[in-house]
This record gives C-alpha cells, sequence and structure tokens, in this order.
C-alpha cells in the first residue's frame, strides 16, 4: 500500500491542474487501510510526505478509514456501483470518514482526483 | 460549422403573486413532452435529447429553467430572501409553465428533483398530463451531508456541489459529458442548490400521495441509474412498488444524471419511456 500511495504522490506532482487546485490545502490526512495507517502530509497542493502510522501524536484534518479490498476495487478502472466515489464507499459501509469534513467537502474535487490517481488507467 | 435546431425563449408569467421571467427551450413537433432539470442545474441537461431527430420526431420536447436557475433569473427582490423551493412553489410553477405555452396534457419527464415533483404532480393533477416519466425519482431521500455546506461565505459551493455530485455519475459516462454536467453546478447561483436540496431532503410529503396516482389514466414510468448513490436503485424499486401499476427501469451503466452524463446510454431507455405514454387525445376518450 505504501508503494501505491508513493506512486500516486508522483503522479500527483505530475498532474499540473491537480496541484492547481490544491494549492490552499496544506493539512494532514489520515488514510487508514484495514489496520494500517499512512498519514499524508498536503502542503499547498502536493504531498510532501508520506507518514506510514500508527501514531498518537500526528495531528490529522481528517480521516478516510477503509479497506484494502474495497480500494482495489475503487482503483478499477470502471469501478462497480458503491465502489466508484469516496462517498459511495462511505454509503456502502466500506469507508468511513472522521474529523473536520468541511476540511475535506472544501477540497473535495482535489481529494477526490487525488485518491483517483490510483486507478488503473488514469492519465497522468 | 453546425446551428442545432434548439429554439430558446421567454415567458412570463405570475406564480403565487410574483411575476416570473421563465426561459425555456424547445425542439421537435408533435406530443408535447416537458422535461424538468435537476436540482442546481438547468435546461442544457437535456441537450442531447433535444438535439435527436429519432426523438424530435415525434415529440416535442420543452425544457425550462426553474426561476433562480440557469437563464430564468430570481424575482424582484431575491436579494434578501433565502432560496428555499418548496413542493407548493414548483408545482405552481410548473402548471403555470403549461397553462402560459398552451400546453395540451404533455408528457412530464423529470430527473431528481424533477422526478420527484413529476410524481407530485402524478398525484395531485394527473389529469393534467399524459403521462409521467420520473428519472431517477423516489419517495423521499433525507441528505446523507450538510446541505448548509453549499452557501458559505467562505467556500465556493458550486465547486463543492459538483464535486459532491460528482459521486453520482458513472464511470461509463464520456468524460466531457461528465464535466459538462458537473460545469452546472459549477455555475449556479449562490445558495441556489443548497435551496433545492431544501425541497429534496426534508419534504417527505409524497410517501402519503403515492397511493393516490392513478396509472391507469396516467402512466407513471420510473427510470433509476445503478451508479445513483442519492436515489439508489432500491429508493426507486420501494417508490414504484407503492404505485399500483407504475413501471420501472434500472440501467445498470448509468447515474443521477443520465440524460446530460451519457445520452447515448440513456437514449434506449427514455425511447421506450415516451413509447409507455399515452398521446394526449388517447387520454381524453
Amino acid at each position: 500500500m505504501l508503494e501505491k500511495i508513493e506512486t500516486m504522490q508522483q503522479a500527483l506532482g505530475r498532474t499540473p491542474h491537480l496541484v492547481r487546485l490544491g494549492r490552499l490545502f496544506s493539512d494532514i490526512v489520515l488514510l487508514q487501510v484495514d489496520e494500517a495507517e499512512y498519514y499524508l502530509h498536503f502542503d499547498r497542493g502536493q504531498l510532501a510526505r508520506i507518514e506510514p502510522g500508527p501514531s498518537r501524536k500526528t495531528p490529522w484534518r481528517f480521516a478516510l478509514r477503509t479497506d484494502a479490498e474495497a480500494l482495489r476495487a475503487f482503483w478499477e478502472p470502471r469501478p462497480e456501483p458503491g465502489f466508484h466515489d469516496l462517498f459511495g464507499l462511505v454509503k456502502i459501509e466500506r469507508a468511513r470518514i472522521d474529523g473536520d469534513i468541511l476540511a475535506l467537502v472544501k477540497n473535495l474535487r482535489f481529494f477526490k482526483e487525488f485518491m483517483a490517481l490510483g486507478r488503473k488507467g488514469t492519465r497522468v | 460549422m453546425s446551428v442545432e435546431p434548439i429554439t430558446g425563449r421567454y415567458l412570463t408569467v405570475d406564480i403565487e403573486g410574483r411575476t416570473q421571467r421563465i426561459y425555456f427551450e424547445e425542439a421537435g413537433q408533435g406530443r408535447p413532452v416537458l422535461c424538468m432539470h435537476t436540482a442546481g442545474a438547468d435546461t442544457r441537461q437535456w441537450r442531447h435529447l433535444m438535439n435527436d431527430a429519432g426523438i424530435t420526431g415525434g415529440n416535442r420536447l420543452i425544457a425550462f429553467d426553474m426561476p433562480w436557475h440557469g437563464k430564468s433569473l430570481p424575482p424582484e427582490g431575491f436579494e434578501t430572501e433565502e432560496y428555499l423551493l418548496t413542493t407548493e412553489t414548483y408545482i405552481a410553477t410548473v402548471l403555470a409553465v403549461i397553462e402560459g405555452l398552451g400546453l395540451d396534457r404533455p408528457v412530464l419527464a423529470g430527473c431528481s428533483m424533477g422526478g420527484r415533483i413529476a410524481l407530485q404532480l402524478a398525484a395531485l393533477h394527473g389529469d393534467r398530463f399524459a403521462g409521467f416519466i420520473a428519472i431517477e425519482a423516489s419517495d423521499f431521500q433525507p441528505a446523507w451531508y450538510d446541505i448548509d455546506w453549499f452557501h458559505r461565505p467562505d467556500a465556493h459551493g458550486g465547486e463543492m456541489g459538483a464535486a459532491l455530485v460528482s459521486a453520482n455519475i458513472s464511470p461509463h459516462a464520456p468524460e466531457a459529458e461528465r464535466w459538462n454536467t458537473q460545469w452546472m453546478f459549477m455555475a449556479s447561483g449562490p445558495g441556489v442548490f443548497r435551496g433545492d436540496l431544501g425541497f429534496y431532503t426534508r419534504d417527505d410529503s409524497l410517501i402519503g400521495r403515492l397511493g393516490q396516482i392513478d396509472t391507469k389514466a396516467t402512466p407513471v414510468h420510473i427510470m433509476v441509474g445503478a451508479y445513483d448513490l442519492t436515489c439508489t436503485p432500491e429508493d426507486a424499486q420501494r417508490t414504484a412498488d407503492a404505485i399500483p401499476g407504475a413501471t420501472i427501469a434500472v440501467m445498470d451503466e448509468l447515474g443521477h444524471f443520465p440524460m446530460s452524463e451519457h445520452p447515448e446510454g440513456f437514449r434506449p431507455f427514455f425511447l421506450d419511456a415516451l413509447a409507455r405514454m399515452r398521446a394526449g387525445q388517447e387520454v381524453a376518450a
């Protein structure tokens, strides 16, 4: 999973429109996949650092908690209904969003498109 | 170079004592089909069907922008108002447009909140229509998000609304139409999406009226995309089950904005729906 997130980190750096969309987004996001935690340190639209957890000290803004199988389905080129969107994962109870959800919604397109960078066939 | 057959004009009508200047577009000839857009958007959602000669050859498609949407300005004095759509105002608006345009028992095709109001009209004013095509329509769903997010001074409601509703667009939709569909949300007036959602997520009055719908007099056909997270196939099926005689089609590769996001995929389903509607003269017979 860490390797996958690193691939997405590199893809983000090669996606100028996404960096521009995230230019006001500098926050820490917790991505929890099963029991594994990854603290994503975003800095002005770039993913500056990936900090593997667990951590009791890292102050995250919002968290996306899901499982590896759901993420695999989300990253399919044409996902099945419910697996096609982050809020879809929440609706079918394969993910949960915690923390400052308004911070997520304000940057929703940026974060959704960042997460979709893991999708097979995504042009980056 | 090409010029499309769609023409647009303005209709000024009185609705609940207020003057409203309403923009409408039409294309085609034959039986009138009044097309209603979703929350937070406008008639552009119907652009593909209105340019489809296979549909407009026998049907006069008419779509209008609800007040506050698209090219219909808000009413005079809007600057001090909070826009909150109600079932009563929505019904009055549709009936005023029908009367203003002199439409004789049109088919009503509405999507999302347009589908919801189609079912309200089926229950309360069925005799004014030849049939109802209720797309992404259900009895009621409470919001699974805070609708107040979409009208704040510290955020762009249009951008947030578009990013939210992208959850309802099928991954099978062509990329260009996915973004055209989202553009309308990005460009909608401040507070308009929120005001529409107030109607959609808080008014559950349709639930108790579904049994009043007489599908023998006016057919009701419900259509739902499998990728719709807002009105799921289960929501649509529950609604169809509560309307004796209603029919339903589940569209496996489509989402919440099928006519806009994936017109080619939607086309056969819409033609099938039109075929299920009666001609106006049959209703009168």
